[in-house]
C-alpha cells in the first residue's frame, strides 16, 4: 500500500442520518478497493456511524468489526485500516427512528454538506463525495436550496453548474432534464447548447482532463439526416459546436444519438452532450443499473456523489449496497489522479 | 442438424464499394452459420474473391446459376453471380452509381427468390443512401424495397438483440413530430402489431411494455401530457382485452428491465429509445428483423463504413448474427405477415 501521505484525501458526508447514508458510508470507508486510492473520512455523526455499523454487523456484512474513531478536526485522521474516521458534528438527536421523514434529519444532512464546502474550498480535502440526502426533509428543515447541486453551487460561490453522469466509461451532461419532451426540444437552443459544451469543457479541464473531446448529440434519428428529419440540427446544434470549436474547445457534433453513446463508451469520446433526458439517461443506465455516479461540474471543487436515493424502506436494515458510493470514490479518485 | 434441416438464406452483399462483401465472406465461412444454416450469397464473385484476397480469408468462391445448384460445402462460398458490377471499376469506400444500382439489383434477385420460395429467407448487408440516389433507385432504403417489391403495406421494424425484442412506434421522422404522434389510437394499434409479432415467433402470452415518452414516464403529468394522455389509456384498453402488458414504464428502465427478463419486449415510442439502448446493450449484437412482409427478412443495423471497407478489419459479427437470427426464424417457419 502506497504512504498515506501521498494520497489525496476524499470527504464523505452521510446525507440523511435516516437513510442509508451512514450504512454506505460505512461500507465504503472499508473498501479496499477506495483506501488502496484515497484517505477518507465521514463528516457526520460518531453515533449514528457506530449505530449503523452495529446494524451492519449483526446483518454478517463484516469479516471483522471496523471500529468508529471520532476526530474533531481533518488534521486528526490517522486513515488506519479497519477504522472508519468521522468528523463529527455530533448533531443526530439520539433515538432518530431509521426511514423516518424528519426536519431534524434533514437540517443534519445540510449540515453535512457546509461542513464539507468549507473544507474543500480551503483545500484541506481534495474532494467531496456525497451520500444521498432527502429532499422532503430539507424543505421541513427550511434549508433553502432544493437539492444538493443548488446547495453546493450557493456554498460555493458558483454561478452555474450542471450535473454529469458518469458509468464506467461513459461521462453525459444534459443540455435538459425534468421537463417534457416537447419542453426539451424547445429548449435545445444554441445559446444552451453551447453554455453546457463551455461549463462541460472548462470543468473537465479543472478536472484534469486535457483538451477534452466533447461529442455533441443530435436531437433527431440519425441527427436530422441533412435535415430529412427534423431541423434542430440544422438551426441550433450545428451553430453551438461551430461556435465552441471557434473558441478553441475540441467539440464535435451533432452525432446520431444511436451510436454516439456506444462509441464514447468505447472510449472515442470523453463526454458526451445529451440533448433531453432520457436520450443520456438510457445509455447511462443500459451499462449498470447500480454503478452510475455523478460529477458536479461549475464548482470550484471536486464533488462527486451517488444517482440513488435515501431508500427510506431499507434504511437501517444493514441490506444496503455500497456499490455506487464506492463508484462515486473511485470517480473521485481517477480526476484526482489526472490532475 | 442434418443439412435439410437447416434453411436455406439469400444473403445481398450489399454497396460492392463498403464493407458488404467482406462481411458477409467472413459470414459464409463461419462455423456457427454453417452449423445453422444454408446460406448463398447474391452478388458479384469478382467483387467476392477480391474480398477474400484482402481479408486474407481460407474460402473459396463457387459460382452458381440457380439456388438448387448449390451444395452447401464448408469453406466454400457459392454466389449468384448477377454481373452487376466488376472488381475492375469498383473504388472501394467510394459512393458510386454503378455501386448503388448493383445492390439495389442483388437485393430485387433476393426478394424474387424468396417470394418464389427458392430461399427460406434473407439476409441483408449494408447498402449506401447516397449511392442509391446516384444511382436513381426509387427508394430510400431496404425496407422501402422489401415493402414495395413484395406487395406488403404494413411493414414494421423489430430489433433483436440478446433475448429482447424491440418495437417501435415510429422510427424516420423528426422528434418533434413522433411526440405528435403518440396517440391511443397509434399505440394501441402498436401493442397489437407487437404482440401479433411475437406470437409468431413462438411466445404463447408474450409480455410487452410499453415504454414512456417523457422523463420518469411523465411522472403522472408532471413533464408531459402524452402518458396520461395517449399511453396509458392505451395500455389500459390492451389489459382490458386481456393482453399482457404493461406501461408505461420509464424509458431509462424498461430496456434494462427487459433485458433482467421483466418484459418479453419493449415498444419503444421513437426511433432512438429503442436504438440507443440496444446499441450501447451490445453494438454488434443488434438485428433488424423486418415484419409484416410476405417474406422473412433480417439485417444488420449498422452501415457500410466507407472509412474502413477494403481493409479487411470489418467485424462480421453483426453479420453472422443477423444469419442466426434470420435461421432460427426461418426454422421455425416465422411468416410475420
Amino acid at each position: 500500500m502506497s504512504n498515506t501521505s501521498q494520497k489525496p484525501t476524499v470527504a464523505m458526508t452521510m446525507g440523511d442520518p435516516a437513510g442509508i447514508g451512514p450504512e454506505i458510508c460505512a461500507l465504503a470507508a472499508l473498501s479496499p478497493a477506495v483506501t488502496d486510492r484515497v484517505n477518507t473520512f465521514v463528516i457526520g455523526d460518531a453515533k449514528r456511524m457506530e449505530e449503523a455499523v452495529s446494524i451492519l454487523a449483526e446483518a454478517g456484512r463484516f469479516h471483522a468489526r471496523p471500529t468508529v474513531r471520532s476526530i474533531q478536526e481533518p488534521g486528526d485522521a490517522t486513515y488506519q485500516p479497519g477504522v472508519i474516521e468521522v468528523l463529527n458534528l455530533g448533531n443526530v438527536p439520539s433515538g432518530l427512528p431509521w426511514g423516518e421523514l424528519s426536519a431534524a434529519a434533514g437540517q443534519c444532512a445540510y449540515d453535512y454538506i457546509d461542513k464539507a464546502v468549507a473544507l474543500a474550498v480551503e483545500h484541506t480535502i481534495d474532494a467531496i463525495c456525497t451520500a444521498p440526502l432527502n429532499k422532503e426533509a430539507w424543505k421541513l428543515a427550511g434549508v433553502p436550496y432544493p437539492g444538493h447541486t443548488e446547495a453546493l453551487a450557493a456554498l460555493s460561490g458558483s454561478p452555474s453548474s450542471a450535473m454529469m453522469l458518469v458509468n464506467r466509461g461513459l461521462r453525459v451532461v444534459h443540455v435538459t432534464t425534468h421537463v417534457s419532451l416537447k419542453e426539451a426540444i424547445a429548449l435545445a437552443t444554441k445559446d444552451r447548447v453551447l453554455g453546457r459544451i463551455r461549463l462541460t469543457a472548462t470543468s473537465l479541464e479543472r478536472f484534469g482532463v486535457a483538451k477534452p473531446r466533447i461529442a455533441v448529440a443530435g436531437l433527431n434519428p440519425h441527427a436530422g439526416e441533412g435535415g430529412l428529419f427534423g431541423d434542430e440540427e440544422q438551426t441550433e446544434i450545428i451553430p453551438a459546436v461551430e461556435a465552441a470549436q471557434a473558441e478553441g474547445i475540441n467539440a464535435s457534433g451533432p452525432w446520431p444519438p444511436d451510436s454516439i453513446y456506444a462509441r464514447a463508451a468505447s472510449g472515442e469520446f470523453d463526454v458526451v452532450i445529451a440533448m433531453y433526458h432520457d436520450q443520456g439517461h438510457i445509455a447511462i443506465k443500459m451499462l449498470g443499473f447500480d454503478t452510475g455516479i455523478n460529477v458536479t461540474l461549475g464548482l470550484p471543487i471536486l464533488r462527486t456523489s451517488v444517482d440513488h436515493g435515501t431508500a427510506f424502506d431499507i434504511a437501517g436494515k444493514g441490506v444496503a449496497r455500497e456499490k455506487s458510493m464506492v463508484e462515486a470514490m473511485l470517480v473521485a479518485a481517477d480526476f484526482l489522479a489526472a490532475r | 442438424m442434418t443439412a435439410i434441416d437447416k434453411p436455406i438464406l439469400a444473403l445481398t452483399m450489399g454497396d460492392p464499394a463498403g464493407i458488404g462483401p467482406e462481411i458477409t465472406a467472413r459470414a459464409v465461412v463461419d462455423r456457427e452459420v454453417f452449423e445453422v444454416a444454408r446460406p448463398i450469397v447474391v452478388g458479384d464473385a469478382s467483387i467476392l474473391e477480391d474480398a477474400i484476397r484482402f481479408s486474407g480469408l481460407q474460402a473459396e468462391v463457387r459460382t452458381i446459376a440457380r439456388p438448387e445448384d448449390a451444395q452447401f460445402q464448408f469453406g466454400v462460398i457459392e454466389v449468384l453471380d448477377l454481373g452487376l458490377m466488376d472488381v475492375s471499376r469498383l473504388q472501394l469506400g467510394q459512393v458510386q452509381a454503378e455501386a448503388g444500382a448493383a445492390a439495389f439489383g442483388y437485393i430485387r434477385k433476393a426478394i424474387e427468390l424468396a417470394m418464389s420460395g427458392a430461399v427460406d429467407a434473407v439476409v441483408t448487408a449494408p447498402i449506401n443512401k447516397e449511392s442509391l440516389k446516384a444511382a436513381a433507385v426509387p427508394y430510400i432504403g431496404h425496407t422501402e424495397m422489401f415493402a414495395d417489391l413484395t406487395g406488403a403495406k404494413d411493414e414494421m421494424t423489430m430489433f433483436s438483440i440478446l433475448n429482447v425484442k424491440i418495437f417501435f412506434l415510429t422510427r424516420h421522422v423528426s422528434l418533434a413530430e413522433a411526440c405528435k404522434l403518440v396517440t391511443k389510437e397509434r399505440v394501441l394499434a402498436g401493442i397489437e402489431k407487437s404482440l401479433n409479432a411475437l406470437r409468431q415467433l413462438g411466445y404463447d402470452n408474450p409480455h410487452l411494455a410499453v415504454a414512456g415518452l417523457n422523463p420518469h414516464a411523465g411522472e403522472h403529468g408532471l413533464f408531459g401530457t402524452e402518458e396520461v394522455e395517449g399511453v396509458t389509456p392505451a395500455v389500459r384498453e390492451a389489459q382490458a382485452r386481456g393482453w399482457h402488458v404493461t406501461g408505461p414504464v420509464p424509458a431509462d428502465s424498461v430496456f434494462h428491465m427487459a433485458r433482467m427478463g421483466r418484459f418479453d419486449a419493449v415498444l419503444s415510442l421513437y426511433h432512438d429509445q429503442g436504438h440507443i439502448a440496444a446499441k450501447v446493450m451490445d453494438f454488434e449484437r443488434t438485428v433488424s428483423v423486418t415484419l409484416g412482409l410476405p417474406i422473412l427478412r433480417t439485417s444488420v443495423d449498422h452501415g457500410t463504413a466507407f472509412d474502413i471497407a477494403g481493409k479487411g478489419i470489418a467485424s462480421p459479427v453483426s453479420m453472422i448474427e443477423a444469419v442466426k437470427v434470420g435461421a432460427q426464424y426461418a426454422k421455425a417457419g416465422v411468416k410475420l405477415t
